[in-house]
C-alpha cells in the first residue's frame, strides 16, 4: 500500500446495525424483484443529486 | 444522458482515453445495494501532470470548471458545471493509489459507467481516513448483498495488502452477532466463506 493517512475511527457495529443492513439489503431486492434494474435506481439517484443542487 | 455533468466528465475522459469509474454512494447500486447520497464522486487514472491539464482543459471547453490547481499528488478536485458539481478522485481512496491488478478488475456497470471491482470498493469504504458509520453500514450491505459473487481471496488479499485485518475483524464481529442472537443462515454462510 502506498501511504496512509491519519488514524481512523474505530469500528464499532452492534446487533441493530447489522439488521438494518439485511433490511436494506433485501429492500433492494424487492426494487429488482418489481423490475427496477441497478441502472434505473442509479439513475434515480443521480437524479435526486441533481434535484437537491 | 445520465446526467449533465457526470456525462461530460465521462465523455471527456473517454476522449482522452483515460480510466474513469464512479465511486462512493453513487456506485452502490453497481453491487446490488442503495442508499441516498448528495455527492457525484469519480475516479480518474492519471498518467501525468500533462494529461491531467488536458483533461482539466477540455472539461473547461465544456463548462465544467474547477476553482483549484489539480496537481498529480492531490486526491481530488472539485469540478462545478451550471447546476451540479462532482468531486474528481486521482486515486481510489485517500489512503492509497491504484494499481494495475484494480484496474484490471475494474467493471462495467451498464454504457460508458465503470465500477471498481466489488473487493476494492469495499477496500475504499473501509480504508479512507474519514470513515464513517455510514461506510461501515456499506461494507455490510454489500457484503451480505454479494456474499456468493465475492472473491474472497482476492477480498482477503486486498485487506492484507491495505493492513485493515484488525478494522474487518470488527466487520466479522457484526455477523457472528447476528448469527448467535437470529440464527440466521446468510451470516452463517459469510462466516464460513471469511475462515
Amino acid at each position: 500500500m502506498s501511504q496512509e493517512k491519519g488514524k481512523r475511527a474505530p469500528i464499532h457495529i452492534t446487533l441493530a446495525d447489522i439488521e438494518r443492513a439485511y433490511k436494506k439489503v433485501k429492500e433492494f431486492q424487492r426494487l429488482i424483484e418489481r423490475g427496477k434494474t441497478p441502472e434505473q435506481i442509479f439513475k434515480d439517484m443521480l437524479r435526486l443529486i441533481e434535484i437537491d443542487k | 444522458m445520465i446526467s449533465n455533468i457526470l456525462q461530460i466528465i465521462l465523455d471527456v475522459a473517454s476522449h482522452d482515453k483515460i480510466t474513469t469509474v464512479i465511486i462512493g454512494g453513487l456506485a452502490l447500486p453497481a453491487y446490488n445495494v442503495a442508499r441516498t447520497t448528495l455527492d457525484i464522486d469519480v475516479c480518474i487514472k492519471i498518467e501525468s501532470q500533462e494529461q491531467l491539464n488536458t483533461f482539466i482543459e477540455a472539461l473547461k471547453e465544456k463548462e465544467i470548471n474547477t476553482k483549484q490547481q489539480p496537481k498529480i499528488d492531490h486526491d481530488l478536485f472539485t469540478v462545478f458545471g451550471k447546476n451540479s458539481e462532482a468531486e474528481i478522485w486521482l486515486k481510489p481512496c485517500d489512503a492509497f493509489q491504484w494499481d494495475d491488478q484494480m484496474v484490471d478488475k475494474i467493471q462495467l456497470f451498464f454504457g460508458d459507467v465503470y465500477v471498481l471491482a466489488v473487493e476494492d470498493y469495499i477496500l475504499t469504504k473501509l480504508a479512507r481516513s474519514d470513515r464513517s458509520s455510514i461506510d461501515n453500514d456499506d461494507v455490510l450491505k454489500i457484503i451480505i448483498a454479494n456474499k456468493d459473487s465475492l472473491d474472497w481471496d482476492y477480498f482477503h488479499f486486498r485487506i492484507k495488502w491495505a493492513d485493515l485485518e484488525n478494522d474487518f475483524k470488527e466487520i466479522v464481529k457484526a455477523f457472528e452477532l447476528d448469527f448467535n442472537n437470529n440464527i440466521r443462515n446468510i451470516s452463517r454462510d459469510i462466516l464460513d466463506k471469511l475462515k
